[in-house]
């Protein structure tokens, strides 16, 4: 794993505001020789270049307390802890962004929250087909060792397409070190040449091929011979007819030059690439390593760009490409040349993801606020403030625990678990909301009853049952600006505002409609936790 | 700053929230008029009618329902009855049924191809089938979209009892997003639910216990003012669409209309009649929610309580025996709720679909049961917009294949489109960026049994 020297990072204080609420801290003079500043320069400079052709205007830096936030959500998955905001906020030096996105890096959670990121992008099936779901653990596993290792992209993508697919790999839901592998891919594909096809392109190369598998493409240049051209890669792969659904017990796959009929055409097809280029199969060669070669090779001008637009969607709710995973004619790049410098700089790295998250959490884009401070930030593809992203059910849920001090035995984490009645479960069955446009989500009166009346809030907010309230209540030495102020930074990661602050002590002093300081800051935890500013990564 | 919301978001101004928390403004105002407003509502030329489907989890066997064999090897042990439309005859299980067939129209050539639980499910309820990553939504949030008002007390769809889990899209909003999301009550697990009387409340609809109702409006008074300044920092309509949960969420919980739920209402008599089961009372409240305008209700029959446990209507063993415990519970819930709805003016605004998602093996196998079978299988439509006593294709004496008239799935759902008064050709953004339409430009409705 590459290490970077960040000795060698001239970084300069950009703006410190009084008391809690720093204002960001950029790397301004980079060293030109470290290619993440450099990267992260060229960002900066693309993106402000448009803003400015655009007459837009850029959102302020974020503060500290929503940079350590969104990072944490971004890279870990959770909201940090109060502790650690405190600690960071209280941290004078100026590179102490960069340091917590090298320790999340190193973290356990950036591992989790990747693996749970990629196999989402690998295996969608999964969040609507039950049977899919007991394929998770094992790719799930899988992908763990593989980040846990920062294994190079093109090398993860080799290997899903190169693997042996032999049935006794295949994962045992009985047992659990069994298949930890890309087998599950091709499981939850029904090893069908045509779910391949479509799933490799829209993942690996940002094609949305799938409606030429029936007829011409209707909005783009896809025509359903290429379809089937390209699914033809995968037409040595066979179950045997009569196999029990699900299951590849039986699979059989022919090496060599390899046909495939595009159903009720009477034509068959040999494996060709999207340019129209067939390939070159000799008698012992697999097509799917073939494929690979074209795949993650310097000619494919799709590869890196995906991932690129991929992992900036990841970080800032909207793709360079939008949506993700639609390259077409009809849907150009809002920054052509970004993406490709993005992509650039990601394949001269080794196709290091670890590197990209690096350069693009370091930018002045990245560390805008999503304040808005001008009607031309409205424009999202201008990337002129941070956009507000809806959190994922889980890390509602988690943020939840994480602000109450709510404490959840580990084992109903395993997606085999039934369990309709754990309280995470519910919550996310309450939650479970289109995943596709983290920037549109949506609350539903479901959940907004589940938020206000729901046991799992009210326990948080009573102070019976809250460990995050009664620490506050019961802390000797704090006034109850302090206690506001820690409910601020368990819920929303920030302080109050000024404004904010008089509002709140005032409802405290007076108890509120029953007259009781703690009640009332029962009613202020209930009121952060409903928020949207609780339910958005900003 | 400008204060654009987008259109379906109006903006919601400080003033507007504390009308809703400012103690019981919106109860007082609304007392009483509800009955009125029903009685109008129902009336109304302007109405647009309403939708209740009766969605049979598992898949129902045909041809000890709906289109018996009697004579023939496959016809098993059911025996046909009379209706009260000549020449029309239905199984002996449902003999209170058969006393409405004049409101009924049965459609015996279903022909669907998919005979998977999960892709006949997704088929059935969002008239496609599963396309890569395009979400489709169900037809109960794709209707109430077309039918319903943005600023209604209760939400436009209400899903009592869902049994999600074989195919989870099926019973969501897909591409709609959350705001056409069904509200669901009920507990959609097999085997029958005994304590419905308190699944088939909304849940967390009462505020806690411990927190009275001065201490709820200070609370909502402080979010109110949160969600404001959050607001201005950030214009557009993901936030809006949190607080226009949190209102909608709100009105209902200070609706009079959300008295709904409380079948307690209801006579002793009449809730005997729907029969004290789970489907029964939850065919009752889809009636007391569709007078109350909501214009889509669907509850699902899971099974039956005490029965064998199985999944529904899922009768690969014991075929008999569960069609028949089935149908004591379906029979006088269907029944009662056509003439209820008649009694109470709503049939002819109100269409009652009853469907699972394919049929059943008409050959019986070696455990007297019945398989997955979606070549020739029956659904029928009743009430609003239909012309019921009559029959829509046939299929062979044995019951293998269809002789007359196939219906496809699209076919079905397009002729409920137009009952409905929707058209079928209005189309919908989708995730991927792909116009979709209401139903399938490809069907063919069947225009014989619209009224």
């Amino acid at each position: 794993m590459r290490i970077l020297s960040l000795g060698r990072l001239t970084l300069c204080l950009f703006a410190v505001g009084a008391g809690l609420s720093t204002a960001g801290v950029f790397a301004e003079e980079r060293d030109a020789n470290d290619p993440v500043a450099a990267l992260a320069k060229l960002i900066d400079q693309r993106i402000d270049e448009r803003i400015a052709a655009e007459k837009g205007v850029a959102a302020r830096p974020a503060d500290d307390g929503e940079f350590l936030r969104r990072v944490y959500l971004d890279i870990a998955g959770k909201t940090p802890t109060v502790a650690d905001l405190r600690d960071f906020l209280a941290d004078e030096s100026p590179d102490k962004r960069h340091k917590v996105v090298e320790e999340l890096l190193d973290g356990p959670s950036y591992i989790t929250n990747f693996a749970h990121f990629w196999r989402s992008v690998m295996i969608p099936e999964a969040d609507s087909n039950p049977e899919v779901r007991f394929l998770l653990p094992a790719f799930e596993a899988w992908l763990r060792q593989r980040i846990k290792d920062n294994v190079p992209y093109d090398k993860l993508v080799r290997e899903i397409l190169e693997m042996t697919v032999d049935p006794r790999q295949a994962a045992n839901p009985f047992q659990p070190q069994s298949g930890v592998n890309a087998l599950s891919f091709y499981q939850a594909k029904q090893l069908k040449p045509e779910n391949l096809a479509a799933s490799t392109a829209r993942m690996f190369l940002g094609i949305r091929i799938e409606c030429a598998q029936c007829h011409d493409h209707p909005f783009d240049e896809w025509k359903q011979e290429q379809f089937w051209g390209y699914a033809a890669f995968f037409a040595g792969l066979n179950r045997e007819q009569g196999g029990v659904q699900g299951l590849v017990n039986s699979i059989l796959e022919t090496l060599g030059p390899t046909q495939l009929e595009i159903p009720g055409k009477n034509k068959k097809v040999t494996p060709t690439y999207f340019d129209g280029t067939a390939a070159q199969l000799g008698f012992r060669d697999s097509p799917r390593r073939i494929l690979a070669d074209w795949m993650v090779g310097q000619e494919n001008p799709y590869f890196t760009r995906t991932l690129a637009n991929r992992l900036w969607g990841h970080f800032f709710g909207l793709g360079i490409v939008h949506p993700i995973d639609d390259f077409t004619l009809e849907n150009p790049p809002s920054h052509p040349e970004l993406l490709d410098d993005l992509a650039k700089g990601f394949a001269a790295q080794g196709h290091d993801v670890k590197f990209l998250i690096r350069a693009i959490t370091s930018t002045r884009v990245y560390q805008r606020s999503s304040r808005q401070t001008d009607p031309t930030q409205e424009n999202g593809r201008l990337f002129a403030k941070m956009a507000l992203k809806g959190l994922t059910p889980e890390q509602i849920f988690d943020s939840i625990a994480q602000a109450t001090g709510f404490f959840e035995q580990f084992a109903n984490r395993n997606p085999m678990m039934m369990d309709g009645n754990s309280p995470r479960a519910e919550f996310l069955q309450t939650f479970e909301n289109s995943r596709d446009s983290v920037t549109e989500t949506q609350t539903t009166i479901l959940q907004a009853l589940s938020m206000m009346n729901g046991k799992f809030v009210e326990d948080a907010t009573s102070l019976d049952n809250s460990a995050t309230l009664s620490a506050v209540i019961e802390f000797p030495l704090m006034t109850n600006a302090d206690r506001i102020e820690t409910l601020y930074l368990a819920a929303l990661g920030r302080p109050p505002s000024a404004d904010e602050l008089r509002r709140m002590e005032d409802y405290v002093k007076t108890g509120g409609p029953t007259g009781d300081w703690k009640r009332a800051l029962g009613d202020i935890f209930w009121a952060l936790l409903n928020s949207s500013e609780f339910l958005f990564n900003r | 700053m400008s204060n654009s919301t987008s259109a379906h978001f109006p903006n919601l101004s400080r003033r507007d929230w504390l009308r809703l928390t400012a103690c019981g403004t919106l109860g007082i105002s609304q007392s009483g008029w509800l009955a009125a407003l029903a009685d109008e509502t129902a009336k109304s030329p302007d109405r647009k009618r309403s939708c209740i489907l009766l969605w049979m989890t598992g898949g129902p066997s045909q041809t000890d329902t709906f289109d018996l064999k009697p004579g023939h090897a496959n016809g098993g042990e059911v025996k046909p009855i009379d209706t009260s439309v000549p020449g029309i005859q239905i199984s002996e299980h449902l003999p209170l049924l058969a006393q409405q067939m004049k409101h009924c129209a049965i459609v015996r050539s279903m022909s669907t191809k998919e005979g998977d639980h999960a892709r006949a499910t997704y088929l059935m309820r969002t008239g496609y089938l599963p396309q890569g990553p395009v979400q489709f939504p169900t037809i109960g949030s794709v209707w109430s979209k077309e039918l319903g008002k943005a600023e209604s007390e209760l939400p436009n769809f209400v899903s009592v009892a869902p049994f999600r889990f074989l195919s989870p899209g099926a019973f969501g909003p897909g591409f709609l997003g959350p705001r056409h999301a069904p509200l669901v009550v009920g507990d959609g697990q097999p085997g029958g639910n005994t304590d419905y009387e308190k699944s088939l409340q909304v849940k967390n609809l009462a505020v806690g216990k411990d927190v009275a109702a001065s201490e709820t409006d200070a609370r909502l008074d402080l979010l109110s003012g949160l969600e404001t300044d959050f607001l201005k920092r950030n214009p557009g309509v993901t936030a809006s669409s949190h607080r226009a949960a949190y209102l909608a969420a709100v009105r209902m919980m200070r609706s009079e209309a959300v008295k709904a739920f409380e079948l307690t209402d209801e006579t002793d008599a009449l809730r005997d009649a729907y029969g004290r089961n789970q489907f029964g009372q939850g065919c009752l409240l889809a009636r007391r929610l569709v007078e109350r305008g909501v214009p889509f209700v669907e509850v699902s029959l899971n099974g039956v309580p005490g029965g064998a446990g199985g999944l529904g209507w899922d009768t690969h063993q014991g075929n008999f025996e569960g069609v028949k415990s089935l149908c004591g519970v379906l029979d006088p819930a269907w029944s009662t709720l056509l003439k209820d709805l008649k009694e109470r003016g709503l049939l002819d605004s109100t269409l009652v679909i009853w469907m699972g998602e394919f049929g059943r093996t008409p050959n019986i196998n070696a455990m007297k049961g019945r398989d997955h079978f979606p070549n020739a299988w029956s659904t029928v439509l009743c009430g609003g917009g239909i012309r019921g006593g009559q029959v829509v294709g046939k299929t062979s004496d044995d019951g293998m294949k269809v002789d007359d008239r196939p219906v496809a799935t699209s076919d079905l759902l397009a002729t409920a489109c137009l009952a409905l008064g929707i058209d079928p050709m209005k189309q919908n953004m989708s995730n991927v960026g792909r116009p979709v339409r209401v139903a399938d430009p490809e069907a063919s409705p069947i225009h014989n049994v619209l009224a």
